[in-house]
């Protein structure tokens, strides 16, 4: 419990650091002015997301190949980390995108690819959710895992060729051109805040998987404790 | 028994099994139909408009009726178990899932047959000149439906709700595929028809990262 | 400053999106852990 409680507050402290910089330290940006700062947190978020998704990516594969629960608990904790920071991507590509270019939203290459990723991630809970045999929904989610994270470059891929051909300004994209020093070591510390955000998050989540698992166990058991001094009794009336 | 042998022999089943009764090519045919006519009072068919919305409406009838005539390649199974008749008998997983996809892939052309001269019909756009080249984007963007199709309908067998989810999982998968299909179906009714090579490999490229990855994961696909 | 407001929001909603789903775990948590003592509790009982 001191561990965690230690942990917690180092990477409260980060996010403290890592947001005071990112209001006060970073440079102003030329046209955006404070909107900009979105960027320290929008383009953290996508670092995370990903991370997440490998994350997910590693544990499918590691179920598979081991069938130890721990990778299936692992598995979903790390797609429903990666879904919540898709979504907070999205949010602030949205509100970042509004009054900084006067548009909602923008079909360009890389918040397109996120978009459906988002809706492919959450394909893959909804497809947990409708298994009901825990080593079915394990391996068969598993491998719907795999395909999904194995679509992801492709669908990137076929965006930016789309992009190629019709053509539109690139919007995101110029905020990384040409990055000034102190807005590059900014962004790295909220990088690092926020990874270390989603790792503690994805450990909450680990747990409760843990606990689940084990409450299942533990409802296996009370059940054939129960059929035990049922049989018990029925075969004792004399 | 070869792999390939044992695909041919579940293939030559899957078609009489079906084509004792047509029903399911029937419905699909039907349902791509629909969709293709309903689209068509969402914009006044002229010829630049056709060229522009057109191709995206084709796959997207196809992707639509597809993975409804996906659904019940595994789950006819179930109701007869005949999957665990299938799974005893001596073929490979690979086997058994190839036989699906070929089959799948034998209805899904033979309702595009059908579809799409209807479609430049109604829409009236000119297919005489690029039939070659359509054909080949064609059967890449189908193998590429038929074979996440399949593997989806495989997965989501055993899930309630199967007939809903089997699009859910396989529409968001196929958007690259969709993309790329649209696009160069789109070159090929354009005023000059061209074909962009990049594409052609991109839906190839699809196709063989999606039947490796069916390949190595067969096994975990079928079993009990 | 008008490009403040967006900035702020943007900020809360993702400050909000994870202590929403933070809590949402830390509640399933908690009743899973009165769950398992109940558990317990039966099977060491019986």
């Amino acid at each position: 419990m001191k561990g965690r409680l230690t942990i917690t507050a180092l990477v409260a402290f980060l996010l403290f650091f890592a947001g005071y910089a990112a209001l006060f330290i970073a440079p102003d940006e030329r046209t955006m002015h404070e909107i900009q700062r979105v960027f320290y947190v929008h383009l953290p978020l996508w670092a995370a997301m990903y991370s997440a998704l490998v994350v997910a990516f590693i544990s499918n594969i590691g179920w598979l190949a081991t069938r130890k629960p721990m990778w299936d608990w692992l598995a979903v904790s790390a797609v429903e980390v990666g879904v919540v920071c898709c979504t907070g991507g999205l949010i602030t590509g949205v509100l970042w995108g509004r009054p900084a270019w006067g548009i909602w939203w923008t079909w360009d290459a890389r918040l397109t690819t996120a978009f459906i990723l988002w809706l492919l991630y959450i394909s893959y809970l909804l497809l947990r959710g409708l298994l009901e045999d825990p080593q079915r929904r394990a391996t068969l989610s598993a491998v719907f895992g795999i395909f999904a994270f194995l679509d992801a470059p492709l669908v990137y891929a076929a965006n930016r060729l789309w992009r190629t051909q019709h053509p539109a300004p690139v919007i995101f994209g110029d905020a990384n051109s040409g990055l000034d020093p102190t807005m590059g070591k900014v962004l790295v510390a909220c990088i690092a805040a926020m990874l270390a955000v989603m790792v503690l998050v994805l450990v909450d989540r680990y747990r409760l998987e843990r606990l689940r698992y084990e409450v299942d166990e533990l409802r296996l058991a009370a059940d054939a404790r129960a059929a035990d001094s049922n049989s018990a009794t029925a075969r004792s009336p004399r | 028994m070869t792999a390939a042998r044992a695909a041919a022999i579940l293939l030559a089943k899957e078609l009489r099994l079906e084509f004792r009764t047509r029903e399911l090519l029937n419905a699909t045919i039907v349902f791509a139909l629909v969709v293709i006519v309903l689209f068509s009072f969402s914009f006044d068919p002229t010829a630049a408009e056709s060229r522009r919305y057109g191709p995206g409406l084709l796959w997207i009838a196809f992707l639509f009726a597809g993975s409804l005539m996906l659904h019940p390649s595994f789950a006819r199974e179930q109701s007869n178990q005949t999957l665990d008749a299938l799974r005893m008998a001596p073929v490979s997983p690979f086997a058994i899932l190839l036989g699906k996809m070929l089959a799948n892939f034998v209805f899904l052309s033979l309702a595009e047959v059908v579809l799409v001269p209807v479609f430049a019909v109604l829409y009236n756009v000119s297919i005489a000149g690029v039939i070659g080249r359509l054909i080949v984007v064609l059967m890449l963007g189908t193998l590429g439906v038929v074979i996440t199709g399949t593997v989806f309908s495989a997965v989501s067998a055993h899930a309630r709700m199967r007939e809903l989810l089997l699009p859910l999982l396989l529409l968001p998968i196929l958007a690259p595929l969709l993309i790329a299909a649209v696009e160069a179906t789109a070159s090929l009714f354009a005023e000059q028809p061209s074909l962009d090579r990049t594409w052609l490999a991109f839906l190839a490229g699809f196709d063989i990262v999606f039947l490796t990855a069916s390949w190595l994961l067969c096994d975990f696909l079928l079993e009990e | 400053m008008k490009n403040f407001q967006f900035l702020f929001e943007a900020w809360m909603a993702v400050w909000a999106v994870f202590l929403v789903y933070e809590f949402s775990v830390a509640r399933r948590v908690a009743r899973l852990r009165d769950e398992i003592d109940h558990l317990k509790q039966q099977l060491g009982d019986g």
